[in-house]
């Protein structure tokens, strides 16, 4: 399938120039300006009333239009200005339009909410939006990063370059319940299960706008956006023109606490040009480089399969150390058993032997995450587009994203995702009433490995356990028999064993760990990973045929091709899993009462080869008793198939095997005909054997009811609250079973994850409030708070829901101060609550923080450039978003950005 | 005035962006908690040693021997069996000033031999199943290396029973003294260390010239290496010895060549006659007329039906008749062992008796735990104990 891509654009090129004719009509030209300041204004929207046809005014503020005959009037419209209706009689001069500023505030228009484009204040849903005006001044060092300070969302950082955003609860990384697309492309690596939101996807300088539906939102957008979706829109080449360019330079690791002071970097450039009326094309590319925060809790971690809990200890003070972030030391070993094997050879020592504790758990030395992980995280990114209208109604589109990257990430273990490649390539029809699009998500791990599995690995290359542990035991018992503390006969035994232990950075460490990294698993730490994604989906609008009623209608079919090679998932080289999915849906809405009253219900169904179909409802009603006060109401339900990984995955981590939930898999290790016991069942836990049978998974399913309130009050106040309840069922998590091989509890056992459906409902709850004010000297003072909890957790199951109970960001702006009100700043402060995180890698109390972000930008608009300086995390004060992942400190940059106002 | 409020508000509001920034300050990220092993409370070993004037002559031999930083370590564990003053004169040193016949050297061997690293023993700790426990003492015969990773030290035997606690035979006065660094059992003698081999016993007893003629008989024709004198004279083996006494060996021989006389057409008073002649030397052993019934086998399988494959001290000896294999078992699995049983008082055994399956009563271990030449019960050597007893063990 790889193959027909050339082919593809080929026939669509030929398609394009045998288009190229057409009529010659009445050419107008002309140029906007700010009504105030007399700044020429881009993309402005240009369109003929009551006809087909428009176009964009370019960098400089010119347009130019073909337009069938005189005299005409034409539209201009564009966020943050009034829109205005101009006739226009003659051809002969160019035509000057002053365009009056005005308050954006609410008046933004989105399309995810209902598919539809609509105004934000009459959204049915709850929505968020951040335009690209507000991503030219926010103090983030990336786009992406802004969705943290929407209300409603945590993001969870595993790197500098990779973090997931949820909205809702169950957050984490490789969140499978969230949905981000990007330019309606689901932008999950198909494989890795893990949405890969800034390492792949738009550079910031072609981000249009991103919005954001917390909750629910499968009836539209299929399996998966449980708790929300992202949809990220890319600048049209028509629209948004000419070359612009940003360069952004900063520094990090100013304290010298995780590493030395060093640069970041992040330079972007686009370039889109309307080659004609019909054809325009854009490229953009970007890099990001920088030496990555550092995960660096090393905490002791007492493991209990994918369970555990932080207790104290260091490496000097527990001999069975397990530090969060300190990898190797998952492998321990009772050294009692060796003791008593030495004491077998060694009659003399038995008696000794046999008056030492039944139980010393001794693990093996490790290394630190900065000792194992390369701390260069980089990301580039190149994508384009060539847009073609075959007529003024129908649009091809042929659009390509490919990025590359290092970066680490966290799953049931800290990956280091080394080398990922991922590309996606689109192919998309649009008119008026329609959209056809087929794309293609191509996924490549590149020289990723796991880095627990891979340090324990190295570990046994340079010493295997069996030699490693045997010189510990004789020199822990020297060591004791000759006086010493049993502490200190533990360090006494540890420098003994580990005596010519590889200095890490050392060539003889490099070699050894490149070795083994580079093998696949389960003799090493690599994952192959050559997954792709191919989508094809449609929508169309019924609403001019049955005018009654809105009413549109889409489908799409969805194919898995799972490869690699076996050492992810259950397939073997040469022979990929394939997963189909197809799915259909139907929105119908009515408006009752003109401007008080719209209902909207909308259905979807899907069916997944492997699971039975689902379908899932959404209701909503938006009431408007008096303008601008819009009080929503929906019903949403929404559900996911198990993730790829969820289905399939058949992974030795070390401390036992993830499964999938697939039938076959379950036979692959005889788990049907010798079932595997809860292990708090089985002495010396319990002592009641408890068999786990199979059970065919379902898909998880939530129903959630939401009401909301938008209003704005004097064109100054924004306000937006919602709550909302959700119903969770059929919850996909996994449980640790041990399987015993002559199916009697016993010494020896398999530890298998497994994935289950909860049979208990969880149940969620929250809400959000925000307020946007507009305050005269162009302040703006914004503030918003969100809240998100869960109940009827039943005890032992692990929900991870990782979220605090309360959030709250406060942000203050200024759009325009100082001379000529060219300067503006920005403000934010973030705070979240304390809560548990859990998640398979770690557990533990995430402690409540507070973090600053500032910038101060200064407008050049006679260059339309922005320089802006601006500090993530602003005093510098470390802070985790996740037990496990890296601690983030200040980011401070300076940047220039040209061609962006 | 509407200029008054905006200013205001413009300059509340430049206070409140400064606020935002100011306000913010997060706890430090939590660090590893190192785990804290109890700080040891009390006295150390040595300062106990040294306040108690019961030990003072055990104080001088500690300073002699120049371990007083040692015993003072408050980060080591020790088991100390501690012979007090009257434990000192009870073994042939009278005061403090006889220590110094004693170079540092000697001393502190003698002194680790008292000592076991690593482990507070206490009391309940000592096993009372048989055979008592084999532990390592800190006196190091060969330090741990690569050819050799467990090292060699002089082995040390606690012991116990319901009547009290013992280490090699000899009584624990008090018990469970606790100190920071371990832990002090009070001992009734000094707990020598072994310097001699079972065979040396054997080979210079007066008394046991029988068995090492025995021996010398079993051995005849067997390698070097492989001979059970050779295991005698092994550091390494680990070994119980009942040894028969002389007499007993001349009882049981007159009785069997006088037995093989008869068969052979000899009168009863004449075989009598000759066979108290010919046993009443141990070269009977070597006398080429008897080698027909004293074969190597059976003087062999005779000899080995007396040594344990363990060191018993008669302290766990069972109270009731218990059957324990033999040497001979190595070569006949199902053979049922000898059959002990012994009864205890406060200083230890008071009686014990063994019987061998072919022997119509048991012998009696003859007691008296004093050091050799003298002591014929709870001998210790370097490679086993020995106990005399009064009958020669006969497996059938």
């Amino acid at each position: 399938m790889r193959k027909c891509l050339p082919l593809t654009i080929a026939l669509f090129l030929a398609s394009v120039l045998t288009n190229a004719g057409f009529s010659q009509a009445i050419t107008l030209t002309g140029t906007v300006r700010n009504s105030s300041t007399k700044e020429v204004v881009s993309a402005v929207s240009v369109t003929i009333k009551a006809a087909q046809g428009g176009t964009y005014t370019s960098e400089e503020g010119n347009f130019k239009l073909t337009v069938p005959h005189l005299p005409v009037t034409l539209i201009f419209s564009s966020i943050g200005f009034e829109t205005k209706e101009v006739v226009v009689t003659s051809a002969s001069e160019p035509i000057e339009v002053l365009f009056i500023p005005t308050s954006s505030l609410g008046q933004e228009v989105v399309i995810s909410a209902s598919r539809l484009p609509e105004r934000i204040l009459e959204s049915p849903v709850s929505i968020e939006r951040v335009s690209s005006a507000s991503i030219r001044t926010a103090p983030a060092s990336n786009y992406y990063d802004m969705v943290t300070n929407l209300k409603g969302v945590d993001v969870v950082a595993s790197s500098l370059t990779f973090k997931t955003p949820t909205t809702r609860g169950f957050a984490g990384s490789g969140n499978t319940r969230f949905n981000q697309l990007v330019d309606g492309m689901d932008n999950q690596a198909p494989g890795l299960n893990f949405s890969v939101g800034s390492v792949i996807g738009l550079t910031e300088l072609d981000v249009d706008n991103m919005e954001l539906l917390p909750g629910a939102s499968s009836a539209l957008y299929g399996p998966g956006g449980m708790n929300g979706t992202l949809l990220i829109t890319s600048k049209d080449p028509f629209k948004y023109q000419g070359l612009s360019m940003q360069i952004k330079q900063g520094i990090m690791h100013t304290d010298g606490r995780e590493r030395s002071l060093s640069p970041y970097y992040n330079w972007s450039l686009r370039w889109a040009h309307q080659v004609s009326d019909k054809l325009a094309f854009k490229l953009n590319t970007e890099l990001i480089q920088a030496k990555d925060w550092l995960a660096d809790d090393y905490r002791n971690y007492k493991r209990l399969g994918t369970s555990g809990q932080i207790v104290p200890g260091t490496r000097a003070t527990d001999p069975n150390y397990d530090g969060v972030n300190v990898y190797g030391d998952e492998t321990t070993v009772n050294l009692k058993d060796v003791l008593n094997q030495i004491a077998q050879q060694v009659p003399f020592w038995q008696s000794y032997v046999s008056s030492l504790p039944s139980d010393i758990p001794v693990s093996r030395t490790g290394y630190t995450e900065k000792e194992v992980a390369n701390p260069n995280t980089v990301n580039y990114k190149i994508s384009g587009a060539v847009h073609y209208k075959f007529t003024s109604k129908l649009e091809g589109i042929l659009e390509g994203f490919w990025g590359t990257g290092n970066t680490v990430y966290t799953g049931s273990q800290r990956y280091s995702l080394k080398d990922l490649k991922m590309a996606q390539y689109k192919l998309e029809l649009k008119a008026k009433n329609w959209f056809l699009r087929g794309y293609t998500t191509q996924e490549n791990a590149g020289e990723s490995h796991n880095l627990t599995v891979t340090t324990q690995l190295f570990n046994e290359a340079w010493k295997p356990s069996t030699t490693w542990y045997p010189q510990y035991a004789f020199a822990y018992l020297n060591a004791k028999m000759a006086g010493s503390s049993d502490l200190d006969a533990h360090k006494i035994a540890r420098a003994a064993a580990d005596q010519g232990r590889p200095v890490a950075g050392s060539d003889l460490f490099k070699s050894l760990f490149d070795k083994v990294r580079k093998l696949p698993i389960p003799q090493g730490g690599l994952f192959l990973d050559k997954t792709d994604l191919w989508m094809v989906e449609g929508q169309y609008n019924l609403s001019s045929a049955i005018k009654f009623a809105d009413l549109i209608v889409g489908g799409n079919w969805k194919q898995y091709v799972l490869n690699s090679e076996g050492t992810l998932f259950a397939d073997k080289p040469g022979h990929p899993i394939a997963i189909n999915e197809y799915g259909a849906y139907a929105q119908l809405s009515k408006e009752i009462v003109k401007d008080v009253l719209k209902l909207s219900a909308a259905g979807r169904y899907d069916k997944n080869e492997n699971f039975q179909g689902r379908f899932t409802p959404r209701l909503t009603a938006l009431i408007t008793p008096v303008k601008n006060h819009n009080f929503r109401f929906s019903y949403q339900t929404a559900y996911r198939f198990p993730s790829t990984q969820q289905q399939w995955i058949d992974l030795d981590i070390g401390t036992g095997r993830l499964l999938g939930a697939n039938r076959f898999l379950w036979e692959k290790y005889n788990l049907i005909s010798n079932p595997g016991y809860d292990p708090s069942t089985v002495p010396p836990q319990g002592n009641n054997p408890t068999r786990i049978e199979y059970q065919e998974v379902k898909p998880e399913s939530v129903s959630s009811f939401e009401v909301g309130y938008k209003s704005l009050i004097a064109k100054k106040v924004l306000i937006d609250v919602y709550g909302y309840w959700g119903n969770y069922e059929n919850f996909l998590s996994r449980r640790d079973v041990i399987q015993f091989p002559n199916g009697v509890p016993g010494p020896v056992y398999n530890g298998y994850s497994i994935v289950v459906n909860s049979p208990e409902k969880v149940k969620t709850y929250g809400w959000g409030a925000s307020v946007e004010w507009q305050l005269p000297a162009n302040f703006t003072i914004a503030a918003n708070a969100s809240s998100d909890k869960i109940k009827d957790v039943p005890a032992g199951f692990h929900a991870y829901f990782d979220v605090p109970k309360l959030r709250t960001v406060l942000s203050l702006a200024n759009s325009g101060f100082g001379p000529q009100k060219l300067f503006g700043f920005n403000v934010m402060w973030r705070w979240q609550d304390a809560f548990f995180y859990e998640n398979d890698f770690a557990q533990g109390d995430l402690p409540a923080y507070h973090t600053v972000d500032a910038s101060i930008s200064y407008k050049r608009p006679k260059i339309r450039s922005i320089i802006k300086l601006g500090a993530t995390n602003l005093l510098n004060q470390y802070y985790r978003t996740a037990v496990g992942n890296p601690s983030i400190g200040g980011l401070y940059y300076v940047s220039f950005a040209y061609n962006v106002l | 005035m509407l200029r008054t409020i905006h200013n205001v508000t413009r300059k509340s509001l430049w206070g409140l962006g400064l606020l935002i920034v100011l306000a913010s300050c997060n706890k430090d990220l939590p660090e590893p908690e190192p785990i804290v092993p109890p700080t040891p409370s009390g006295s150390s070993i040595a300062d106990i040693v040294a306040g108690d004037p019961n030990y003072s002559i055990l104080k001088a031999a500690i300073t002699r021997a120049n371990l007083t930083t040692l015993l003072s370590d408050k980060s080591k564990v020790f088991t100390l069996f501690a012979p007090d003053n009257a434990a000192f004169q009870f073994s042939g040193i009278p005061n403090e000033a006889a220590i110094n016949f004693f170079r540092p050297g000697q001393l502190d061997t003698l002194l680790r031999y008292h000592l076991i690293g690593g482990l507070a023993y206490g009391s309940s700790s000592i096993s009372t199943a048989f055979p008592n426990m084999y532990l390592q003492s800190m006196f190091v015969l060969a330090p741990p290396s690569t050819a050799l990773p467990p090292g060699l030290r002089m082995p040390i035997f606690p012991s116990r029973n319901s009547f009290g606690f013992f280490v090699n035979n000899i009584p624990v006065t008090q018990a469970d003294i606790s100190a920071a660094n371990g832990v002090i059992h009070r001992v009734a003698a000094v707990v020598a260390p072994p310097s001699q081999y079972l065979w040396d016993r054997i080979n210079a007893d007066p008394n046991l010239t029988y068995l090492k003629a025995a021996i010398q008989r079993a051995d005849s024709g067997a390698a070097a290496s492989s001979s059970l004198q050779a295991a005698l004279q092994n550091p390494a083996a680990n070994l119980t010895v009942f040894a028969p006494t002389n007499t007993a060996f001349q009882q049981i021989l007159t009785g069997e060549i006088t037995l093989y006389l008869m068969g052979q057409g000899m009168d009863q008073v004449t075989a009598s006659a000759t066979a108290t002649a010919l046993a009443s030397s141990p070269t009977v052993f070597q006398n080429p007329a008897l080698f027909s019934v004293l074969t190597a086998q059976v003087v062999q399988g005779i000899v080995v039906y007396h040594l344990l494959g363990n060191r018993a001290f008669s302290i766990n000896l069972p109270n009731d008749d218990t059957n324990y294999p033999t040497l001979l078992n190595t070569a006949i699995p199902a053979h049922p062992g000898v059959t002990i049983s012994a009864s205890f008082g406060y200083t230890g055994v008071t009686a014990a008796t063994i019987k061998g399956l072919g022997n119509p009563s048991a012998a009696n271990l003859l007691i008296n735990p004093t050091p050799a030449p003298n002591g014929t019960s709870d001998q210790l050597y370097i490679n086993g104990v020995l106990h005399e007893i009064d009958q020669v063990l006969l497996p059938q």
